[in-house]
C-alpha cells in the first residue's frame, strides 16, 4: 500500500513538474503585457562576448555602453540600469541570456547581441516579447536583408553590413591597389565567411583572380595558409575578428618572404593589436575624435576609463544605447510616462534621427531595412609608426 | 581508380620543392611545441596513471609569464619601442627561464593540493580535478590579465631581426628565420636534456623504477613523494617553456591552453603514453601531419584529422608508436 502511494506520488510529480515546464516554456517567449512606469527605474540589457576570445571586444563595448547609460539616461529624463550578459560568443549561451531578459519585466530594450550567430539564435525569441535589440557590430548581410532573413523585424543595428563593405573593400583593391591576384581568407565563422564571399564576388565580377583559403576560427599560427599564398599574389583579405591574428597574419608573410600586403576588415581594426606597416583594414566608422563634436565624449569616456585607447567597436555601442533610449523615450511620452507594451518601443525605432551622431554626420535607420541609412565604411592603411591612415574614402 | 590517379597526380604535381620543405619548416616547429607539451603528458601519465588535463593550461600561463617578462625587460615607453636593459639574446634567456620555473611552480602547486589528497581514490577522481584545475586556471588568468590576446612583438625586436634574418636553406629559395632556429634549436636542447636526466641520472631512475611499479619502488626506499613533485616540475616546466616557444610567432590568450592540451595529448598517444621518446616523435609527426594536411588538403580538414588520428591509434594501435603493450595476467 505504502508502496503504491509512492508511485502515484511520483507520478503527479512527474504529471505537475511536466505542466509547470510547458507553462514556464510558454510564459518565456509569449509577450506579456505589463506597464512600465517610466517614472521607475528600467533596464537595458546588453548582450556580449565579456570572455573568451572575444571578450576583448566585449569589454570595450561595455565602457562605452555603461558611459552611454551613465550620461545619456539622464539626459533623456530616464532612470536606467545596465545589465550585461556574457555571451562567451555561444548562440546557446545567448538564447538562455534572452530567456532571462525575457522574463524580466523590466528590461525595455535590448542591446545585441554582438555577434551575428548570437542575433540570429535569439531574435524571434525577443520578438515574440516584444522587446527590440539593437546591435552594435553584428554585420552579417542576411539579418536584414534577402528572402530569408535570420532577425526578425525587432531587431536592428547601427552599422552598415558585409555586403557593403565586402565589395568596399574589394573595389578599393581593384580601383586603388590595382590588384590581379588576390587569397580570400576566412576563419569558418559566419562574419568572416560572409565577408570573403562578398569580397570574392565582387572581385572575380572584375576579372580578379582569387583564390580562397580558410583557417579555423581558434588556430594563430597561419604559417601554412601562407606557405600557399602564390608570390605574385597582390593581396591577402584575412577576415577576423581578433587584430592580434591579424598582425600574426602579416607577421608571417613578411617572414616568408610574400610580396602581398595583408588587407583586413573591421573585425581586426584596434590600431594597438594590428600595427604592421603597409597593411590595409576597413571600419565602419571614421575614427571618431576625427569629429570635434565628439571632444566631450571621448574626454568623459577617458576619464570613466583611465589608460583605455579608443578601438572601434566602443563607439557604436554608445550609438546603439542612444537609439534604444531614445526609443524608450519617444515611448513613454507617447505613452504619457507609461509604456504599457514593449511593442510601444519598436514603434518609434524607425523615426529616431541622430544629428552629430558619434560615428560621424546624422543618424537614421533606412526605410527598407533595419540597417542605417547610407552606411559606408572606410579604408585605412597602417603607417610606418603604426597610426591608421584614411585612405578611403575622403571626409 | 581513375579519380584516385588523377587525384594522385594532381598532388605530386603540387609539391613543388620549396613549397614541401616549406611546409616540412612549419610542421617542424609546430611539432616542437606539441613534443614539449606531450613529455609533460607521458612523464605524468608514467609515474601517476593520470591524464594531467590541466598541462594545456599550464603551458597557457607559460606564455603569459614569458609575454609579462618580455614588456618589463624589453618594451619601453608608451609606444612600446624595444630597449631592453639586457641583450636581446639574455632578454630572450631570461624570459625562457622564468616561464619555466613559474611553471614548475604551478606544477607543483596542482599536485600538492588538486592530485595528491586524491592519489588513492578512483581513477576517475584525480581526473575530473585534473579538469576542474583546468577551468580554474584559465578563469583565475581570465579575471587577473583579462580576456585580450597578448602579442610578444617579436617582429617589434631590432626591427624585426628575428623574423627577417636567418639562414638560406641550400638548394632552395625559403629561409630559416631567427625565431624558427631558436624554437627547434632550443626545443631539441630540452628534449636531449630531458633524455639524458632521465636515463643517465639517479633522479631519472628513480623515476623510471615508480614508473614501472610504484609500491616496490617505495619499498627500495624511492621517496615516491619527491620523485612524483620532481616529474610536474619537469613536465610544468617543458610545458612553460612550450608556451613562451609557441607565442614568439603567434598571439598568447587565456584560452589557447584547451586545444594545445588536446593535441600534445594526442601526440603522447600517438608517440606511446609514458614513452618519451614517443612523446618526442608524436609531437613532430602530429606537427608534420597538420601542416601537411593544411598545405596540400584543406586547412578546414586539419584538426580532424589530428583527432581522426588519436581515434586511429587509440582503437588500432593503443600503445602507439614507441610505447610498448601492456601484458596483464588474468
Amino acid at each position: 500500500m505504502k508502496k503504491r502511494g509512492l508511485v502515484v506520488y511520483a507520478l503527479a510529480t512527474l504529471v505537475a513538474a511536466a505542466f509547470a515546464s510547458t507553462a514556464g516554456a510558454g510564459s518565456s517567449t509569449v509577450e506579456r503585457s505589463e506597464a512600465l512606469n517610466c517614472k521607475n527605474r528600467m533596464r537595458i540589457a546588453f548582450m556580449t562576448p565579456l570572455t573568451g576570445d572575444a571578450g576583448f571586444l566585449g569589454n570595450e563595448q561595455a565602457s562605452w555602453a555603461k558611459y552611454a547609460v551613465k550620461t545619456l539616461a539622464p539626459k533623456y529624463g530616464l532612470k536606467v540600469q545596465l545589465v550585461l550578459g556574457d555571451t562567451q560568443l555561444s548562440a546557446d549561451l545567448a538564447s538562455s541570456l534572452a530567456q532571462k531578459y525575457i522574463a524580466d519585466q523590466r528590461v525595455a530594450a535590448v542591446i545585441g547581441p554582438s555577434t551575428s550567430g548570437a542575433v540570429a539564435a535569439v531574435s524571434s525569441a525577443l520578438a515574440q516579447a516584444g522587446l527590440i535589440h539593437v546591435s552594435p557590430s553584428a554585420t552579417r548581410t542576411s539579418l536584414t536583408k534577402g528572402s530569408q532573413k535570420q532577425a526578425t523585424p525587432y531587431f536592428f543595428r547601427v552599422v552598415p553590413d558585409d555586403d557593403i563593405q565586402g565589395p568596399a573593400d574589394a573595389l578599393f583593391m581593384v580601383n586603388q591597389l590595382k590588384v590581379k591576384k588576390v587569397v580570400v581568407v576566412d576563419s569558418q565563422e559566419p562574419y568572416s565567411v560572409g565577408l570573403g564571399d562578398a569580397i570574392e564576388r565582387t572581385l572575380k565580377a572584375k576579372g580578379v583572380s582569387v583564390q580562397r583559403e580558410s583557417v579555423t576560427v581558434d588556430r594563430s599560427d597561419f604559417s601554412p595558409i601562407v606557405t600557399k599564398v602564390p608570390n605574385d599574389a597582390d593581396v591577402v583579405f584575412f577576415g577576423t575578428q581578433q587584430p592580434p591574428k591579424a598582425q600574426t597574419f602579416a607577421q608571417q608573410l613578411i617572414e616568408q618572404g610574400k610580396k602581398a600586403k595583408l588587407f583586413s576588415g573591421d573585425g581586426a581594426n584596434d590600431p594597438d593589436k594590428f600595427k604592421v606597416p603597409g597593411s590595409y583594414v576597413s571600419n565602419f566608422a571614421a575614427p571618431i575624435d576625427l569629429f570635434p563634436y565628439n571632444k566631450a565624449i571621448i574626454a568623459g569616456w577617458q576619464k570613466d576609463n583611465p589608460g583605455a585607447t579608443l578601438g572601434s567597436f566602443g563607439p557604436p555601442t554608445y550609438g546603439a544605447v542612444q537609439v534604444a533610449l531614445n526609443a524608450i523615450k519617444r515611448a513613454c511620452d507617447a505613452g504619457k510616462g507609461t509604456i504599457k507594451n514593449r511593442k510601444d518601443v519598436l514603434r518609434q525605432v524607425k523615426r529616431i534621427v541622430v544629428k552629430q551622431w558619434i560615428l560621424g554626420g546624422s543618424f537614421k535607420f533606412s526605410t527598407k531595412s533595419n540597417d542605417p541609412l547610407n552606411g559606408q565604411f572606410y579604408i585605412f592603411q597602417i603607417q610606418p609608426d603604426g597610426k591608421y591612415k584614411l585612405v578611403a574614402p575622403k571626409v | 581508380m581513375g579519380h584516385l590517379l588523377v587525384l594522385s597526380v594532381d598532388l605530386v604535381g603540387s609539391l613543388r620543392t620549396d613549397e614541401f620543405v616549406q611546409q616540412t619548416l612549419n610542421g617542424l616547429t609546430l611539432g616542437a611545441v606539441y613534443a614539449l607539451i606531450a613529455l609533460g603528458y607521458s612523464m605524468v601519465y608514467g609515474v601517476l596513471k593520470l591524464l594531467n588535463f590541466a598541462h594545456g593550461d599550464v603551458y597557457m600561463v607559460g606564455a603569459f609569464i614569458g609575454f609579462g617578462m618580455m614588456q618589463w625587460l624589453g618594451f619601453r615607453g608608451t609606444d612600446g619601442v624595444w630597449a631592453p636593459v639586457i641583450s636581446t639574446w639574455f632578454v630572450l634567456f631570461v624570459v625562457f627561464v622564468v616561464a619555466m620555473v613559474g611553471t614548475a611552480g604551478l606544477g607543483v602547486a596542482i599536485e600538492r593540493f588538486a592530485y595528491r589528497p586524491l592519489r588513492n581514490a578512483p581513477r576517475i577522481a584525480p581526473l575530473i580535478s585534473a579538469l576542474g584545475v583546468s577551468f580554474f586556471i584559465a578563469y583565475s588568468m581570465q579575471l587577473m590579465f583579462g580576456a585580450q590576446q597578448r602579442d610578444y612583438n617579436v617582429f617589434g625586436i631590432d626591427n624585426g631581426r628575428l623574423f627577417l634574418t636567418g639562414w638560406e636553406l641550400p638548394g632552395t629559395d625559403v629561409r630559416v628565420p631567427l625565431v624558427r632556429i631558436l624554437i627547434i634549436v632550443s626545443a631539441l636542447a630540452l628534449m636531449v636534456a630531458l633524455w639524458f636526466l632521465v636515463t643517465k641520472t639517479r633522479t631519472g631512475k628513480a623515476m623510471r623504477a615508480t614508473s614501472f611499479d610504484r609500491e616496490a619502488a617505495a619499498m627500495m626506499g624511492i621517496d615516491i613523494d619527491r620523485v612524483i613533485v620532481f616529474t610536474f616540475v619537469l613536465g610544468s616546466a617543458l610545458a612553460g617553456a612550450a608556451g613562451v616557444m609557441f607565442s614568439l610567432r603567434a598571439p598568447a590568450s587565456v584560452t589557447m591552453g584547451f586545444l594545445a592540451g588536446l593535441k600534445g595529448f594526442t601526440a603522447a598517444v600517438i608517440g606511446g603514453i609514458g614513452s618519451i621518446p614517443g612523446a618526442m616523435g608524436g609531437g613532430l609527426i602530429l606537427g608534420l601531419a597538420e601542416a601537411y594536411t593544411q598545405g596540400y588538403v584543406s586547412s578546414k580538414w586539419s584538426d580532424m584529422f589530428v583527432f581522426v588520428l588519436l581515434i586511429g591509434f587509440m582503437l588500432f594501435r593503443p600503445q602507439g608508436l614507441f610505447g610498448k603493450a601492456d601484458i596483464r595476467k588474468v
